[in-house]
């Protein structure tokens, strides 16, 4: 592959007591790659996602951000990885409900250190490109399913991260908005030049990344190309 | 109903480990609340009880057919009051004094088993001479005020100077011979003063106890809200999601309960220790009794599901309850203006307010100042959030506008400390009011006609005993002569072989020091100030208990707000940062204005003004307030790590 490595997995196993959710794992993520993991339910799929992401252990293997381990960091090191490097947008109530939606999306650019005016500017930014022009103020609870996904894609993105992972990411909506919010994440990473993990189950999803992986019982199995999925499937 | 009491439990089993965990943080708070409660009821049955143990050497005189004759005065021995009761039969029949098996033949000596073991101790000539006739016995527990209580009833016949003597009577505590038709007495004005200032003591613990056990029970309505929004949704009727978590915090109040009565046994050993009113207490006095411990188990467990019912009002009211959060509305006015208003009646009270409409004045003011909590809280929450330059201030700002009821419960109990803290602080009575008296010249009131004689009779006696005094005759107060005999010294060894050699030179009386006279004073002082510390005590333990069970809950109820927060790289020092800023600033603010409001509410009542150890008691709350709080916050920081630790979200 010609594109370079932005995050990679080498030989990846995480056990649960007797249950072994990764089985020696491998899978490398280029730049600006958007990539789908599908799998059967309880395969090893969001474990998988939360190797790479530095929010768990693996039990052996290595995980690289850009050639350099992370998997071996302190959890200071990784959580500040997570915060700088990373975006994450999952399946629900990841925004603060106290929160209004702007200062959801600012939240990261203070916690990097920005003032709270520069902060809530820079974040108010990305409401009109993604369709929610005029939700600035409103808090979670006052937004549909499918609105504080689009906010929540925006705080992932919003610090600017190397790789954004979404674990199931419209599993809670309807499929149309399903479809329009996935459609947004993989515009929206692209065009901010990181690289996208999403786990999902949703085929059309699969389709839209350059990528898709099968993770089955703990395993890999590098998938087709997007676009032939829909038809050997 | 069984059907909803069997789902109810089913619930309340099947919540998982945190479910459990945040079952049995109500209970503990609802054990702790329970012990305390039977605390509070149990002291005043027991100052109760005391008074009336006291009340038969308190005559009152007969007006007609009186069966007997009853003196009083008080000895002294030890630097300790000795209560001297003389007592004849006017006819065979008289009834004996209570804790004594029968009446006292004349020359009959009975002694407190407190006395008694005295008596034996020290050597005869201290205190044993003075008490030389037959041996009638001990007195039993129910004559008694306290287990350590020196008393003598000695039997006296009708015609013995002791019983003749009209003397009249200077020292306060000296009851002139009385006829009596019966030893039922009344409850001397000291003993009622105790009853009455245990009643006061009583409401300032037990109100921030309510608002501590309402907490309690809210906190499983809100662990329960999600639930119960989700049950609602699926079609159960308002009343069946009512009695559901009626049901389940009855049930959980009740473990709570029980557990607490037996919490309380636990720790009775201690309190009976505790002196007040020169002694410590008799077990049977730290038992409320059957009754009263039925009713705390009736009726906690009923609080504690009315509580659950007011806090459940907002998810029956819409199926989506919590589960769509939206701005609250903002707290409203009216709470400050309540107040206010109970702030205005107070400088209409004064020394001469009867107890009830103290005790309702003030059990108001508290619960005012528990109103207006979480508005202040919401304004603060306003004002951080907009001057919030860090995440963890912004964090700390939303969540107390969110949700100013929450944020108010983690410092309610401590901020209610604080006003008790400001009441008892500025009635703290200062050890300067009584100056140190004298107690190196026993004084003796003599007739005045036998002055001079007895004087000489007293020198002989002292010289006998071995005493160097000096023995004068003074003018006492009115028409009286005092008899003084200077000692030259206060080593209580020589005033107590003093004291036993001018015993009995004036029938029915003591002599007595300046000093003893003043004991009595200081002993209420002493009492005022144990009260104090126990009353401060119980308060912050319930305070802080509080503190760390809602810290711990509130932790539980957003733990998946917390891992998520966590997951996306926030360090932990914000989190932490943020729920200190959403604890102590409203435990600043609220404290010192509890504190205040505690103050200006005994300002009526204050002597004097504040003195230092006042000052001192109420730095002391100060101080262990926010050490108290901040401590329960950092106790819990390992719990935060711990629902952080779990990396995958997770509806619950
Ligand atoms: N914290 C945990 N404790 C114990 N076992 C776990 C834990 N997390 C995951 N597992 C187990 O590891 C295996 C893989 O789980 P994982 O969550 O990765 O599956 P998944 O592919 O994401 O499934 P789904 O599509 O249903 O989300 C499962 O068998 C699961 O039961
Ligand atoms: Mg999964």
């Amino acid at each position: 592959m010609a594109m370079s490595v932005v995050l990679e997995g080498v030989g990846l196993v995480k056990r649960f007591g007797p249950t072994v959710a990764l089985g020696g794992v491998g899978l490398a993520l280029g730049r600006g790659e958007a990539l789908a993991i599908m799998g059967p339910s309880g395969s090893g799929k969001s474990t998988l996602l939360h190797c790479l992401a530095g929010i768990m252990k693996p039990d052996a293997g290595e995980v690289r951000l850009l050639g350099e381990r992370i998997d071996t960091l302190g959890e200071r090191r990784r959580s500040e990885l997570r915060r700088t490097r990373f975006g994450f947008v999952f399946q629900f109530g990841q925004l603060l409900p106290e929160l209004p939606a702007e200062e959801n999306v600012a939240l990261p650019l203070m916690l990097g250190g920005l003032s709270r005016g520069d902060a809530v500017r820079r974040a108010r930014e990305w409401f009109g490109p993604l369709g929610l022009g005029g939700m600035e103020g409103r808090r979670p609870g006052e937004l549909s399913g499918g609105q504080a996904q689009r906010v929540a894609i925006a705080r992932a993105l919003v610090t600017g991260p190397a790789v954004i992972f979404a674990d199931e990411p419209t599993g809670a909506l309807d499929q149309g908005t399903g479809h329009d919010t996935m459609n947004l994440l993989v515009e929206a990473t692209k065009h901010n030049g990181a690289s996208l993990v999403v786990v999902t189950h949703d085929l059309q999803v699969a389709r839209w990344c350059d990528r898709v992986v099968e993770v089955r019982d703990g395993q890999v199995i590098p998938g087709a190309a997007p676009e032939m999925i829909g038809a050997t499937g | 109903m069984s059907g909803i009491f069997g789902l109810a439990w089913r619930l309340l089993r099947g919540g998982g480990r945190r479910g459990m965990l945040g079952s049995a943080l109500t209970v503990v708070a609802v054990a702790v609340s329970t012990s305390l409660l039977l605390f509070a009821v149990a002291a005043n049955l027991a100052f109760q009880g005391r008074a009336d143990r006291e009340a038969w050497r308190n005559p009152v005189a007969a007006a007609r057919d009186a069966v007997a004759i009853q003196a009083v005065h008080l000895d002294h021995v030890d630097d300790r009051p000795v209560t001297v009761v003389d007592v004849a039969a006017l006819e065979p029949g008289a009834p004996a004094p209570p804790g004594l098996a029968r009446f006292p033949a004349p020359g009959e000596v009975w002694l407190s088993p407190a006395l008694a073991d005295l008596a034996k101790r020290l050597p005869a000539n201290r205190l044993a001479d003075r008490l030389s006739g037959k041996g009638g016995g001990l007195i039993g527990d129910a004559a008694l005020v306290h287990p350590d209580e020196l008393v003598a009833v000695r039997g006296q016949a009708p015609g013995s100077p002791v019983m003749t003597a009209g003397l009249a009577v200077d020292g306060h505590d000296d009851i002139a011979p009385t006829r009596i038709s019966g030893f039922t007495g009344t409850r001397t004005d000291n003993a009622i003063g105790y009853q009455i200032l245990a009643l006061i003591a009583s409401v300032l613990m037990v109100v921030p106890l309510l608002v501590f056990g309402g907490a309690a029970a809210r906190l499983t309505v809100a662990r329960r809200d999600q639930r119960l929004a989700a049950l609602r949704l699926v079609g159960a009727t308002p009343g069946q999601v009512v009695a559901m978590t009626v049901a389940e915090a009855v049930i959980t109040a009740f473990a709570g309960a029980v557990l607490g009565a037996a919490l309380y046994l636990l720790m009775t050993p201690l309190l009976t220790r505790i002196e007040i009113g020169g002694g410590p207490w008799f077990v049977a006095d730290t038992w409320p009794g059957v009754l009263p411990v039925l009713a705390v188990l009736v009726v906690v467990p009923l609080l504690v599901g009315l509580s659950a019912v007011v806090g459940l009002r907002r998810v029956v009211v819409s199926p989506l309850g919590v589960a769509k959060r939206e701005t609250p509305p903002a707290m409203r006015f009216v709470r400050v203006v309540a107040l206010l208003a109970v702030l205005a009646v107070v400088p209409t009270l004064g020394m001469g307010a009867g107890v009830g409409v103290v005790t309702v004045v003030l059990s108001l003011a508290f619960l005012a100042v528990n109103l207006v909590g979480p508005w202040v809280v919401g304004l603060l929450g306003r004002i951080v959030a907009a001057s919030a330059r860090r995440p963890a201030g912004l964090l700390a700002g939303r969540r107390m506008i969110d949700d100013p009821r929450a944020a108010w419960r983690t410092v309610s109990g401590v901020a209610l400390t604080g006003f008790v803290a400001g009441f008892i602080g500025l009635l703290t009575p200062g050890t300067g009011l009584l100056g140190q008296a004298d107690a190196t010249n026993l004084r003796l009131a003599v007739p005045p006609a036998k002055a001079a004689a007895l004087s000489e009779q007293a020198r002989e006696r002292l010289a006998t005993a071995g005493v160097r005094a000096t023995v004068t005759v003074k003018a006492g107060g009115g028409r009286g002569k005092v008899l003084v005999a200077a000692l030259g010294t206060s080593d209580v060894a020589v005033t107590d072989r003093a004291r036993t050699a001018l015993d009995g030179l004036v029938p029915g009386r003591s002599a007595t020091t300046a000093a003893d006279d003043d004991r009595s004073g200081f002993r209420i002082l002493d009492d005022v100030r144990t009260g104090t510390v126990t009353v401060l005590a119980v308060s912050f333990l319930v305070a802080i208990a509080s503190a760390g069970i809602t810290a711990a809950s509130s932790i539980l109820d957003r733990r998946q707000t917390y891992a998520l927060l966590h997951l996306a790289g926030t360090p932990m020092k914000v989190l932490n940062a943020a729920r200190r800023t959403e604890t102590l600033l409203p435990l600043a603010v609220m404290g010192g204005g509890a504190i205040a409001i505690g103050m200006f509410c005994a300002l009526p009542f204050a002597l004097s003004t504040m003195n230092v150890s006042g000052l001192v008691t109420l730095l002391v709350c100060v101080g262990l307030g926010f050490a108290g709080v901040a401590g329960a916050g950092a106790a819990s920081a390992p719990l935060l790590r711990s629902v952080t630790a779990n990396p995958a979200p997770r509806p619950d």
